[in-house]
Order: C-alpha cells, then structure tokens, then sequence
C-alpha cells in the first residue's frame, strides 16, 4: 500500500460527503475561474487590438478614465503628428451605440467607432462580405462579425442607429482578431464626429506608434510620452493629455478596473467559502477518526506523518474541486459567450493562465482549510484516543 | 539485578496522576523485563495495568521515575515515535483495527514508520505475517468481514509489523470467547517463542497468566508482588 492510496481510502470512505465537498468546493472556485477568465480575456481584448497594430501609446485626456468622457482637440492630434519622434498617429471617434436588429426589436449596445480611412485598424482587419470603408463614403457602415450576427443582418441590409437620424447602409462585414471590434461597428469618422461632437472638432482618444531608430526603443517611447503630455491647446489650455502604453492603458480605464475588482471580490469570497467548506468536513472527518488517529499514533505515526495524512486528504479534496471548477467555469463562459450582450466583448476560452491560477488559488485553500484539522488531529494523544478500550 | 541496563525494558519508581494529582493511577512502579521474557500484569480492575503499560510503550510520559529501554533513558529521547513503531507491537483487547483497509492494509500501516520498504515489499511483508497468524486466505477482507478471532490474528500480525523485540498486550483476549481465546493464546506464546519476543500482557485470565514466566501482581497502582519472589 502507497500512503497516497491510504489518504484516497479516507477519502472514498465518505463518498457522499466527499462529493458533496468537491462540488461545494468546485462552484466555488468554478465562478471564481470564470470571473477571472473574463476580466483577463476583456483585458486581453483591448490589449491585443494594441499590439497588433504596434501601437506604443493609447493618447486620451487626462483625468477621463471612463472611455467615452474622454475628449481631445483635433489641434492636438495634429500637433502629434507633427512630431518627428512620431511615426502614425490614428484617432478615432468611440461610441456606445443601440440598433434596430432585421426582427424589428432593439439589440444589446456594442461599440461603434468613426475611422478614418487611413486608421490602423483597417490593416488587419479581414472583410469577410462587401467592402471596406472608402473615403467619400456617407451614412455607411461595417458590421464586425459577430455583431453582424446579432443584427442578423448581411451587405445592403440597412442599420437604424436607435437616436440617429438617417439608417446606415451596410458596406461590409469584417473579422477581426479583437473581439470587440468583431462585435462593434465602423463608419466614417467625419460624421460620426459630428453626431458625437456637433461641430466641435473633437475625437475620443488616438494611438500612437512612435518611430524607432535606435536600439533602445523604450527610450524613445519615454521620450514621446513625455513630449505629447506636455502639449497644450492654446485655446483650451485646461486640456492635459495622458499617453499610456497599452497595457498601463488597460490597467487605467474604470470599466476594466471595475470588471477587474468584482472578480477579485468574487475571488476572496469564493476562497473565503472554500475554506470554510473545507474547515468544516476536513474538522468533522478528524474528530470522527479520533480513535484512529490515536491508533496511528500509538503504531508509531509520527505528528508529522498525521499531519501530512489530514493536509494530503484536503488538498486532494481541494485538486477535485480545481478541476471541477475548471470544467464548470469553461462551461460557463461557453454558454455566456452565447448571449449576443456579451458575445462582441469577450472571447469564450478560458486562458491557460487563468486556470492555472485558479488551481494555485485553489491549493492555497486547500493549505488555509486543512491547516487546523491537521493540527487537531496532530494534538490528539494515544492515550486519549484508546482509553476507551 | 536491578539495573537497567541488565533488561530489556526497566521501569524505575514510575509515577502517573490523573485529574490534578487526585488520582494516583500508578504510585511509584519498579519493574523490569528481559529479553524474550514473558510477563503477566494482573490486579484489580483500576489498579493502573494499563496505565503502566502505556508508560512502559511510550503512549504516554510518566510524571516522575524512568522508563529505560535497553538501559536508555526514555525521557531523554525526542523520537519516542520511533522506538514505539521499531521495537514495540501492541496489541488491544478492542483490536483497533482501521476498519476502511483490508486485513493485508491493515498490517501495512506501522510499516510506513519501519525500515524503507517500497509498497510492494510491504503487501509481501504483510502477506507472510497473515500467513503466520493464519490469516494467509483472508488478507483482502476488511474487518466488518472478519469474525472477533480473526480480527486479533490481523492485530496480532500488525504487532508484529516492522519485527519489534517487544510486544505490548493490554487483555488481549478479553473480547473473545474461551475457544478463540486459546488460538490467540497458542499463537502469542508461539510467535514469541519463534522470535524471542518479550511480552508484557496485562491480563484478568488465569489461562494467559499460567503461561507467562512470572507474573506481576499490582493493586492501588503499586506492584504487590513481581513474581521473582519464590512463592
Ligand atoms: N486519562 C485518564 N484520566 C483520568 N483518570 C484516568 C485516566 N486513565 C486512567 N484513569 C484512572 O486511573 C486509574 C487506573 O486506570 P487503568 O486504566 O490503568 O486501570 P486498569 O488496571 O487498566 O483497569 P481495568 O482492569 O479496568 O482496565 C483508574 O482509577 C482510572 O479511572
Ligand atoms: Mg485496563
């Protein structure tokens, strides 16, 4: 006999009880997989658009960490542009957006962002249906992927914009490796930024991808970060700009942060609950196993070999539950990535990471919840334990 | 003669009180066993038999007086886990069993702390002590499966687990019937014979006691007489 066999005998003994455990246990850690699983794929999501096009700094106003509040003059991004340190400059117009899907009812909001033709975005952009956005063209629209799916509309359907004024002639449906671009929409810039701005020369934010002629390209980012913070419009000098890299980016806007924070509250109760669960059967099993216990004790088992049997049955306990969790949480993100409010923000696989840092969590509670049962069962004397006899 | 060091296991003057000093279950014990030695403890029940022999296997420290093995001191060792899974068996009148593993298992258990054995030594190990105990055809049944008898076989065979010198039996065959009783009997007189096992069984049985070489007598936690006085 293997004491590992010994530790799953104990195990098996109580098979409703051990269930029970491991399912408490696993939707415990399973929602907390999933939570976590979705803040880093949405963070993920914005990053990755980032990367692919290169992009050393994310430009916004300083002091907006919401998106959408963010608002910088065109004079700005001109004076970037400018910059010999600067080698493309691409702004856009975001906005959060409702229309009316080909069964008449209205759809879950996506993004919606005015490009210019020159954007980055463009480039790795597939076009799966029609065409691209040319310049000249009005009231058109591209309809990413899995946004297209939830209007349920193809090329020469026509999109109502709920509070626009003229509906929006689809041009053409693209992938894209950013999910939710794959479930926004792309018009042109020019009128998307008078519908946002009036006649305010004005867009949300741009990147920015810095001209790299020596090795040491984080100084030259440094250097542009510092030169495009310092800018100020004459006309608005109350206006400050903040330039970020994309992951510093990510780590700044509010509704990251927030989808960021719930997770991790989620995460402490989750773990929180693990280890009570754990506490709790682990506890009753030892004082139900006193006289064992004393009898393993009196055979010649050292505190430490009681120690390791007790700490070997929770983390065993706590392993079945991980991988439970892990299975329950892909599930879950399966089936909410079905639902067209959620499907254009974020990706349903379950990164490799993610699941790792569950099990890690996971351990951990298994180490929190079986510490004070093994140190009762470590305390129970012999003597005690068969004096009964 | 009284010295610790011409026995295998000598305890001197040993003392143990249980609820703040009120009661005096053992109250100054002198007694010592040799080699391959078989001894009887007997005396009325409250007397302190198992108490003593708890402190004589190390379950327990006494408050004051020694324990010596081998003319060691026992209070001077820190692994007294150690020397109760190498050179002690012990052996209860309720068996103890663990009633999750089988017969085979079972006798595995003190194997972990003996000498390095890999698991299937140890299954081999435990099979050849069934065997020994008569036990060979039943090794895969769990206790619940096992008549009361054969139950103290296994116990018997788990005593014997990592080869002690020592065996520990506290009424071993107070829960079994006259006929079982006598196997057990046979067997425990056998075994020691075989591997020259000093025995130390407290006991209420006459049958068990006849066979001992002497027999300690022990009353109000004190030795009234230990048997080497020629009656
Ligand atoms: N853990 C304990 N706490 C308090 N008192 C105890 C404890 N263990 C034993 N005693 C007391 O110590 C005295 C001796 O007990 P012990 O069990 O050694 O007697 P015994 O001779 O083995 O009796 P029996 O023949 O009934 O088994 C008894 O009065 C008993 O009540
Ligand atoms: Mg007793």
């Amino acid at each position: 006999m293997h004491f590992a066999t010994f530790i799953l005998k104990n195990l098996t003994r109580r098979r409703v009880r051990t269930a029970l455990t491991v399912v408490g246990l696993g939707v415990a850690v399973g929602s907390m997989i999933a939570l976590l699983g979705v803040s880093h794929n949405v963070e993920r999501s914005v990053e990755s658009a980032f990367d692919i096009r290169r992009v050393d700094l994310v430009v916004m106003q300083k002091g907006k960490p919401l998106m959408t509040d963010s608002h910088i003059t065109e004079y700005l991004v001109e004076q970037v542009r400018k910059m010999p340190e600067v080698e493309r400059v691409s702004e856009g117009v975001v906005s959060s957006a409702n229309a009316v899907r080909s069964d008449g009812k209205t759809g879950d909001p996506f993004l919606v962002q005015g490009w210019k033709p020159d954007n980055f975005g463009f480039e790795d952009m597939t076009v799966t249906a029609g065409r691209r956005l040319r310049p000249g063209d009005r009231h058109k629209v591209m309809l990413g992927r899995i946004l297209a799916g939830n209007l349920g509309m193809v090329v020469g359907d026509t999109v109502a914009f709920v509070g626009v004024g003229d509906p929006y002639e689809v041009v053409g449906v693209f992938d894209s490796p950013v999910v939710f671009e794959a479930g926004g929409a792309v018009v042109p810039f020019a009128e998307w930024q008078a519908l946002a701005y009036g006649s305010e020369k004005l867009v949300t934010g741009f990147s920015v991808r810095v001209r790299k002629a020596s090795p040491d390209s984080a100084a030259e980012v440094a250097a542009a970060k510092a030169k495009i913070e310092a800018l100020r419009d004459p006309e608005r000098s109350r206006l400050e700009l903040t330039a970020l890299s994309p992951d510093k980016y990510v780590d700044s806007v509010s509704q990251l942060q927030l989808i960021r924070a719930v997770s991790w509250l989620v995460t402490a109760i989750a773990l929180a609950v693990g280890v009570i669960s754990l506490l709790n059967t682990m506890t009753m099993s030892v004082l139900e196993r006193t006289q064992e216990i004393g009898i393993l004790r009196a055979v010649g088992w050292p505190r430490g070999r009681v120690v390791r049997m007790i700490m070997g049955e929770t983390l065993v306990l706590a392993a079945a539950a991980a991988a439970a969790g892990a299975v329950l949480a892909l599930a879950a993100m399966r089936t909410l990535t079905l639902m067209p409010a959620v499907n254009g923000f974020i990706e349903p696989d379950l990164a490799p990471g993610v699941v790792a840092r569950g099990f890690a969590l996971t351990v951990l509670v298994g180490l929190l919840g079986g510490a004070y049962p093994a140190y009762r069962a470590a305390r129970l004397l012999p003597t005690e334990a068969i004096r009964h006899d | 003669m009284t010295d610790p060091a011409d026995h295998l296991l000598y305890a001197a003057d040993v003392r143990k009180t249980y609820r703040d000093g009120d009661v005096h279950a053992v109250n100054g014990v002198t007694l010592g066993v040799r080699d391959g030695e078989s001894v009887a403890i007997t005396g009325p029940s409250g007397c302190g038999k198992s108490t003593l022999l708890n402190l004589l296997g190390a379950l327990d420290r006494p408050d004051a007086g020694e324990v010596y093995f081998r003319g060691e001191p026992l209070s001077g060792r820190r692994d007294l886990d150690r020397f109760r899974a190498r050179q002690v068996g012990f052996v209860f009148q309720s068996f103890f069993l663990l009633p999750t593993l089988t017969a085979r298992e079972n006798v595995q258990v003190p194997m972990f702390e003996g000498p390095r054995l890999s698991a299937r030594e140890r299954a081999r190990k435990a099979d050849g002590l069934l065997e020994l105990v008569g036990m060979g055809g039943r090794s895969g049944h769990r206790p619940s499966q096992l008549s009361v008898g054969e139950r103290q076989r296994v116990a018997l065979a788990r005593a014997l687990a990592n080869d002690p010198v020592l065996l520990l039996a506290d009424e071993p065959t107070g829960n079994l019937d006259s006929a079982n009783a006598a196997k057990v009997l046979d067997l425990l007189t056998q075994l020691r014979k075989e591997r020259n096992l000093a025995l130390l069984v407290v006991t209420h049985s006459p049958d068990v006691a006849e066979r001992a070489d002497r027999v300690v007598r022990m009353r109000d936690g004190r030795v009234v007489d230990d048997g080497t006085r020629p009656a």
